[in-house]
């Protein structure tokens, strides 16, 4: 790992508001993202989509900048900035050349008190509406959307985070500000800066513009759910190939098991050289096959992608049936536990050596742990991961058993 | 900032390349071979693709289960890809494998197996490949679009297509690996911590005793160009548009490339502004340059459901010609500051750092320094960038569309 440690610096304003930072004065750019802990399954199906376009409307701007200032205000300083919005999370960032930190923070602060103009929202729908197209017309998201929402059921985790055009018609500007009102509080947001700036500088231009928000009592509901298990398939005439989703129940982004949940995603499900590699790909049963970890606030889920032809369905359900049972009996190996230790420790050194794959990780620990874990920590608890300790979570999971969404050819 | 490039020729003719940077404990490497999809014989369509998989199914002392694992316990980025003129294999890896994936590179490139029984899934996987991307128009409509703007067959799919890969057998590969891999034209870049002295050690030693191929000239032949429509029951119309611009090597490449930002560059871009955010018509909307050596033009891509895509077509066109019309002062400094912002936070990447210095070399003979980029950058002008789109205007447009309606284009 890197030669020095970096500099943590953390503090929390009397409204709740938490400020952290990680100094690596040796960087040429600085990353600042605003993390506010909403999401998808914090909404009612009635106003399903909202988070994620409220994470749109900030970018029209508040009653004193316009959309198109807000825009051009990012783009003089050269900032490389964007937003996504997942399940439980809505997070805005910028990555910058150190001169424009402070210029760019202080505008993501104005920009977290949005006006919500009538006539924003209202052209706004537009975009969200084709962006809901767009995914329908991208079977390997459309189909693992599908999947989740089958695998949770009734818990909010299922909650689409799009939305659907009938919701989002549905929905209005003041439904919208109130949601708002509810969870863009103080104490429900994180400000995080990583790489060359200043620490002091920074938290003065934050307190300067948030440090009047008013708290707010802002809950979410933690359980832990088993899924359905049920299995679904959606034909449409657009479709050749057939897009397999497979989900699991895993472990949540607080579960010290998450590290031995990690490594066994990849044992099973990496792009090169897993389980699914060898027995899927090399032979290509399948052409795409792969297993990701989701770690999630108090669940987690695992999902599996698979993409074949039609009539290659039974021969690779065959053979993924047959690599988790053999996994539920045999366990792993020290072997492959090495290999898949090996690529975590890279990722970690690669994505690390950038500000903006620093920022990430940084936020989600403290919106997650309530703490800074440096890089070496996550290190540490890699290597410290034994292959006991992955055949004990592969028993308590037991892979055998998964929600299925399949979505392909409509039958001829 | 402090930037030096390594640079050391071997005797055959390949080059290798590095760029140190400070900072970093990762290294990345990528090996341009000059076996692109344009440089595939006739009928041969998508057997760069094939190659790519199979060279790595069993070489030297190992076969394909071991050099799969030897390469896996690496902890490898891996970064294969196919382009018009080079296949490309590199990775990213923490810097004190670098040694051990070189020589597995080396093997694959030098001493693959290339067995028959090897060759059947490679080609499978190909084939799959060309049909998945049915199923995702997004990504069809440029590889189509590309095949259309550029003169054949420079602008042929990296994919491949079906009745090509058909008909290729384990032999005319075999035979494709044996001239198509000129190591005496192949550029090896290297970026992140290394120790230039020791690759070059191990590089002659791997690479040195290759004889230089007269793996030849691709001919170029005609464009198809025009308006090209492929029905889908989709929800959306994917729109490709492309039109000529200076490639890399012209003289007025920085006032184009500044162009193209004034047009897609952020989101105060004219295209953003204009299709997205005062329309409302898209969601994804936004147009890059692409340059080949010798051919390069200006790319866009929007997706519209079907009722709005007629519109759409219709202001993309008409931004692309107000361009010439003049650009405003702030919107000006805007692309600039865009354009070197990018190319500082990409510099800190010993991946894009290694991709960008080996493509650099390719087009330009010379890695340019970040300080003459930005230079360049600096120098452009209203002026300069008016007069540069009045020498080569954007006139004719090719235009895909893939969806459930057809657009009219002029």
């Amino acid at each position: 790992m890197s030669s020095k440690p970096m500099q943590f610096e953390q503090m929390t304003l009397s409204n709740g508001l938490v400020l952290i930072g990680e100094i690596n004065p040796s960087a040429k750019t600085a990353a600042v993202g605003f993390f506010v802990r909403t999401g998808s399954r914090d909404e009612t199906p009635e106003i399903n989509g909202v988070s994620h376009f409220l994470e749109h409307m900030l970018f029209k701007g508040t009653d004193s900048l316009g959309a198109l200032e807000v825009n051009e205000a990012f783009d003089r300083r050269g900032a490389q900035f964007n937003a996504f919005t997942s399940e439980e999370n809505t997070v805005y960032y910028a990555s910058v050349l150190p001169e424009y930190l402070l210029e760019i923070t202080d505008l993501w602060a104005e920009l977290m008190r949005p006006a919500l103009r009538d006539d924003d929202f209202d052209m706004e729908k537009n975009v969200i509406k084709e962006e809901i197209a767009m995914y329908e017309d991208t079977p390997t998201f459309d189909v693992i959307d599908r999947c989740r929402t089958l695998h949770y059921g009734s818990h909010p985790c299922g909650n689409s985070v799009l939305g659907t055009v009938a919701s989002i018609d549905g929905m209005t500007a003041d439904q919208m500000r109130q949601y708002f009102a509810r969870r863009y509080a103080p104490n429900n947001m994180v400000v995080a800066c990583s790489g060359n700036f200043d620490w002091g500088r920074f938290c003065a231009t934050v307190e300067a513009r948030c440090g009047r928000w008013q708290p707010q009592t802002v809950d979410r509901l933690l359980k832990d759910f088993e899924g359905t298990r049920a299995s679904e398939r959606l034909g449409k005439p657009s479709l050749n190939r057939e897009h397999i989703c497979l989900v699991h129940t895993g472990v949540s982004a607080q579960d010290p098991r998450r590290f031995a949940a990690s490594l066994l995603s990849l044992i099973v499900g990496d792009d090169f050289g897993s389980r699914f590699y060898w027995d899927l790909v090399d032979k290509a049963v399948a052409e795409a096959a792969s297993m990701h970890f989701g770690p999630l606030d108090g669940t987690g889920i695992f999902y599996n992608y698979l993409r074949c032809s039609r009539v290659g369905v039974p021969r690779v359900m065959e053979i993924v049936t047959g690599i988790f049972r053999d996994l539920l009996r045999d366990g792993i190996s020290e072997d492959e536990l090495t290999k898949a230790r090996n690529k975590v420790l890279s990722s970690l050194v690669i994505k690390n050596e950038l500000p903006m794959g620093r920022l990430v990780d940084l936020g989600f620990n403290w919106m997650y742990l309530g703490q800074y874990r440096p890089v070496e920590d996550d290190v540490e608890a890699v290597r410290a991961v034994r292959v006991e300790e992955v055949n004990t979570l592969i028993r308590e999971l037991d892979l055998s058993r998964f929600t299925q969404y399949s979505l392909g050819p409509a039958a001829a | 900032m402090e930037q030096k490039t390594d640079k050391y020729v071997l005797s055959n003719g390949m080059v290798l390349l590095g760029e140190p940077m400070g900072g970093v404990e990762s290294v990345a490497f990528e090996l341009m071979l000059p076996a692109g999809a344009a440089r595939m014989p006739e009928g041969a369509c998508g057997a760069a693709n094939v190659i790519s998989d199979w060279v790595f199914r069993g070489a030297g002392d190992r076969d394909n289960r071991q050099l799969g694992d030897a390469l896996d316990g690496l902890g490898l980025h891996r970064s294969d890809s196919v382009g018009s003129s080079h296949l490309c294999v590199g990775a990213a890896l923490e810097s004190s494998n670098l040694a051990e994936a070189l020589t597995l590179h080396a093997d694959a490139i030098l001493r693959a197996h290339l067995s028959d029984e090897e060759f059947a899934p490679a080609r499978q996987l190909a084939l799959e490949g060309v049909l998945a991307v049915d199923d995702e128009p997004r990504q069809k409509v440029m590889l189509e679009l590309r095949k259309r703007f550029y003169p054949a067959p420079l602008g042929r799919s990296t994919l491949g297509v079906i009745e090509d890969l058909e008909r290729l057998d384990a032999g005319r590969v075999r035979e494709i690996v044996r001239t198509r891999f000129d190591i005496g034209r192949t550029i090896l870049s290297v970026a992140g911590k290394y120790d230039f002295d020791a690759v070059c050690g191990q590089v002659e030693s791997l690479f040195g005793a290759c004889e230089s191929l007269d793996s030849g000239a691709v001919r170029v032949g005609t464009r198809t160009g025009g308006y090209t429509h492929i029905p889908n029951e989709g929800a959306q119309v994917h729109i490709g548009v492309m039109t000529d611009a200076v490639p890399f090597t012209g003289d007025d490449y920085y006032d184009i490339r500044v162009a193209t930002s004034v047009l897609s560059g952020g989101m105060s871009a004219r295209l953003f502004t204009e299709v997205r955010e005062k329309r409302g018509l898209c969601y994804a909307i936004g147009a890059r340059y692409h340059s080949l050596k010798d051919a390069a033009g200006i790319m866009c891509y929007a997706g519209t459901t079907p009722d709005k895509a007629q519109e759409t077509l219709d202001v993309i066109i008409a931004e692309f010609r107000r361009l010439a019309e003049g650009i405003g002062d702030e919107e000006l400094e805007r692309a600039k500051v865009g354009l070197k912002s990018s190319l500082i936070m990409q510099s800190e990447s010993s991946g894009s750092r290694a991709g960008a210095i080996g493509s650099d070399y390719y087009m330009l003979g010379r890695v340019r320094p970040l300080e003459e980029i930005k230079e360049r950058i600096d120098r452009t002008t209203v002026d300069s960038i008016v007069e540069a789109l009045k020498r080569q205007p954007f006139e004719s447009f090719t235009v895909v569309t893939i969806g459930p309606r057809e657009v009219r284009v002029e």
